[in-house]
């Protein structure tokens, strides 16, 4: 067995003959090779060989998953052996299946062939370049690595995927320094297909360089009020994934404690938010061609106009609860801009916080969140003021999607995702 | 268990270089609603080599573990080095030696069958299903995890360890009289393989009616007053406490980094009431929560002090920021998956508990909370924390008064320990947490029940 698709049949071939009626297998075996830099010095070189194959079984009407990362004749049967173990240990579940089969196809994405000593140059011209432009800036580490994989998904229905791509993840964590003083850290990361851009032109970056640099001196916010919010791209996306992760996922719809459950094709958000996950769309790096469990991707819309037009289930909720499944699994998520400048969004707001990062508790499955906001400014009469620090802020994120005064034109694409900036209304702020 | 394939190749190891050799299991059960959503087993192993030269790494991995590619990963690893040293030119000395030996394995490796999981998570939700029949959702997931280790180093100590953890986590889901769902989870399990950890599944019982009885309070609950305020913390935030607010900042990377640490070693921080330990194997006379005997550069493991009476008294190290500040390393560098390079990490971080009565604690407050559970925990470098509180008591008049909702406290740890004025006499350990920083990392953490002022959360 050579190739992955060799290691899948063989596989596939093997769990039939201990028993399984249906199974599917994902083979995948790639090489990464990795800079580390520590304290604004480079630190290390990591290569990786990477190998794993994931393995489920059903065996009448019962799942067994395997993961291994070794792809030897002998390791492969001993996987095969466990996950039928496991699947004849488990419950039946008739919500359990394999995909059906559809045209099998083979795909392409991103930089195939990588160029190290660019990346390596890139890096130390980035180094320089915040040497320079932002001084106070230590990168406390950054992790710049060229990745590519080479994934075959096949299973007893006869579908056969096969994925090869490569891509440059580039990812900084930074704070700033002057004196005995420090900002809070923050973090950026980016996915490329090319180098024939300066690093510190990606993205966000040079507006959070900058940004740290003026959170040296902060003030903690003395008091409280109910007032606005403007959360920025690099902040929107965890705010984003918390809200559909607790009322569009799988769980929270399977034991029916989603707030949204009944609410699809319904109203759920401000008329000014929509919401898609786009895994083809041309700006995401190598973006996902087929989920898990085998089903061949496509973009998808989540919220469109505030109507909730799909949950974000897998094909085994969807059984078990009769809502179709999602289209895809990624997290390439896009949120349509709106019609005004971030300028002019700031303007608009005569009291409440530019809100960069959020660290806070996980929120509960009714929307309620509090936590601190990290990297954060005041905004008064229309105008960013003090950096803050001690500052928390709470609401819940169903008001909060109902409560949207504005979206920016302009937008930031990482390589994961296009967000633009949301100015929202009633989350409380406190200080001290 | 992992046959010794590296220590061959010992001779052929230049410069400070290590060889690793290592299996990480993963085992997975999760009930929901007594459908089984995930049955996973996972093994990751193989082998790696680290190089050090001139004050740069090389490293390389691959999951075969044979003569053939343990050779290919030593020069992958040698070839970056050199990469990096002409690239880089640092010129540093070598690393501080740090004697010689070995430790040997002190357990035996085992696996667990999937069925005895199964059987045990289809016995528990059958009880909780038969006795709260008016729960909105019940989800338990049991989480086997171990790493086992095989090291041999150019200079150091070498060492075959193993870690196995064990977990059931109870997840109960309720309606409030609003209709809006209310939960509450908890973890229960430490280190050991599932048998030794979890003897029935009736010995949960208890505990489980505990967490019932919590819920419907909290589904009761009210969302509490944002400001700053006094509260007691069980001793289950002061495990994250110690580990988030406090045990980062003094990880030495993160110092050269310029954490809050940096300007303040050999000052107040905190009370004098307060010292700080990250413990290496064994706690206050007792095995810790995940015993490390020797790290992964191969550095025999000691308890490194943080804060003594207040004082901040040393950082956490690897032995290359052990050189640079001047201090010895104490077996602080861990690395997760065998294809990780080792990272300063904690290993069992703990406040020591001091001389008050929990009741007296709380009878001291007249408008405060006592916090009993957390759900999580972030930290800046600036010391600036914040944890999620998942349970908790009103305290009025020195007295406990209504649950309240989810909240998140926070505060800037060398501040807020600086307000600590009673410590329990008793304390309390958890290991069931993995603390992320590039990779994962199991880590134990424990202290006391604390009283101090916080910021907290609410509407």
């Amino acid at each position: 067995m050579k190739t992955n698709k060799e290691i899948a049949t063989y596989a596939l071939d093997a769990l039939k003959k201990s028993g399984a009626e249906h199974a599917q297998c994902l083979v995948s075996s790639g090489k990464v090779d990795e800079f580390n830099v520590d304290s604004g010095e480079f630190s290390l070189m990591r290569t990786l060989f990477n190998s794993s194959i994931t393995m489920k079984a059903l065996l009448n009407g019962k799942k067994g998953v395997i993961t291994v990362n070794k792809l030897d004749k002998e390791s492969i049967d001993n996987a095969v052996c466990d996950c039928i173990s496991a699947a004849d240990s488990s419950v039946v579940d008739e919500a359990e299946a394999i995909a059906p089969k559809e045209e099998n196809e083979d795909f392409i994405s991103g930089v195939i062939t990588p160029d190290k000593n660019k990346l390596f140059d890139r890096i130390q011209e980035f180094m320089d370049d915040v040497k320079n432009e932002y001084p106070k800036i230590v990168l406390e580490q950054s992790v710049s690595k060229y990745s590519n994989t080479e994934s075959v998904f096949m299973n007893t229905n006869g579908v056969n995927y096969n994925y090869t791509r490569g891509h440059y993840d580039i990812s900084s964590t930074f704070l700033a320094r002057d004196g005995e003083k420090s900002s809070s850290f923050n973090g950026y990361g980016v996915l490329l297909d090319s180098l024939d851009r300066k690093i510190i032109d990606v993205g966000m970056l040079r507006t959070l360089l900058e940004e740290s640099q003026n959170q040296i001196d902060t003030v903690p916010y003395a008091g409280k009020f109910v007032g606005k919010v403007i959360i920025t791209p690099a902040c929107l996306m965890d705010i984003v994934l918390t809200a559909l992760g607790l009322f569009t996922s799988d769980s929270t719809i399977i034991d029916g404690t989603s707030p949204w459950k009944s609410m699809l094709g319904k109203q759920v958000a401000s008329d000014k938010l929509s919401i898609s996950k786009k895994p083809l769309d041309p700006q995401i790096v190598c973006g996902e061609r087929f989920t898990g469990e085998g089903f061949k991707s496509a973009n998808m819309d989540i919220i469109k106009d505030g109507i909730l037009e799909n949950f974000t289930l897998s094909n085994y909720a969807s059984r078990k609860t009769g809502f179709p499944r999602a289209l895809n699994s990624s997290y390439n998520l896009f949120v349509k801009p709106g019609e005004i400048s971030l300028n002019e969004l700031t303007k608009s707001c005569d009291r409440g916080i530019l809100l960069n990062r959020f660290s806070g508790g996980q929120p509960s499955t009714n929307g309620d969140f509090s936590g601190v906001a990290k990297n954060s400014f005041l905004i008064e009469n229309g105008k960013i003021t003090n950096a803050l620090s001690e500052t928390m802020i709470s609401g819940n994120l169903i008001d909060l999607l109902n409560s949207i005064i504005g979206v920016s034109s302009d937008t930031i694409c990482d390589g994961y995702s296009v967000l633009p900036y949301i100015l929202f209304d009633g989350v409380t702020v406190s200080g001290k | 268990m992992i046959q010794d394939r590296v220590s061959p190749f010992k001779s052929l190891l230049k410069e400070h270089t290590e060889l690793r050799a290592q299996v990480n299991t993963n085992r997975a059960v999760t009930m929901l609603n007594g459908n089984i959503v995930s049955n996973l087993r996972s093994e990751e192993s193989g082998v790696s080599a680290r190089m050090y030269k001139g004050g740069v790494y090389g490293f390389a991995s691959g999951a075969e573990y044979s003569d053939e590619n343990i050779r290919k990963v030593i020069l992958a690893a040698e070839e970056n080095a050199n990469f990096m040293d002409s690239r880089i030119k640092k010129n540093k000395p070598m690393l501080p030696t740090v004697g010689t030996g070995k430790k040997e394995l002190l357990k035996d490796v085992r696996d667990i069958e999937q069925k005895q999981l199964i059987n045990f998570a289809k016995e528990i939700d059958e009880y909780i299903s038969k006795t709260y029949s008016d729960l909105a959702s019940r989800t338990i997931a049991i989480r086997c995890d171990s790493m086992e280790k095989l090291l041999t180093v150019s200079d150091g100590f070498d060492s075959h360890s193993l870690l196995p953890r064990s977990f059931v986590y109870i997840f109960l889901t309720a309606n409030a009289k609003d209709g809006t769902p209310v939960e509450l989870y908890k973890p229960f399990g430490g280190f050991g393989y599932f048998d030794e950890v979890f003897e029935k599944p009736e010995s949960l019982h208890a505990d489980i009616d505990s967490i019932y009885t919590d819920l419907m309070k909290k589904a009761e609950g009210v969302y509490c007053d944002a400001g700053y305020k006094d509260v007691v913390m069980h001793p289950d935030l002061a495990g994250i406490l110690a580990h988030e607010a406090v045990g980062h900042t003094a990880e030495a990377d993160l110092v050269l980094g310029g954490s809050v640490a940096v300007h303040n070693l050999g000052k107040p921080v905190a009370s004098q009431l307060v010292t700080m330990v990250d413990f290496a194997h064994t706690a206050l006379g007792e095995q810790a929560p995940l015993p490390i005997y020797v790290d992964d550069e191969g550095t025999p493991a000691e308890d490194a002090v943080l804060i003594k009476d207040g004082i901040l008294t040393g950082y956490m190290n690897n032995r290359e920021s052990a050189q640079h500040f001047g201090m010895k390393p104490q077996g602080n560098a861990r690395a997760y998956l065998f294809s990780d390079e080792p990272l300063i990490r904690m290993r069992n971080t703990a406040i020591l508990p001091g001389k008050d009565k929990l009741e007296d604690m709380i009878a001291s407050i007249d408008d405060g909370y006592y916090l009993t559970k957390t759900n999580n925990g972030q930290a800046d470098t600036t010391g600036e924390f914040m944890f999620g509180v998942c349970m908790g008591y009103e305290i009025k008049n020195g007295k406990l008064g209504r649950a309240i909702r989810d909240t998140t406290i926070s505060g800037v740890a060398f501040e807020m320990l600086k307000t600590v004025d009673m410590l329990s006499d008793d304390m309390l350990w958890t290991c069931s947490g993995m603390c992320g920083k590039k990779q994962p990392m199991p880590v134990g953490m424990g202290g006391p029940a604390i009283k101090c002022k916080v910021s907290i959360g609410g509407r």
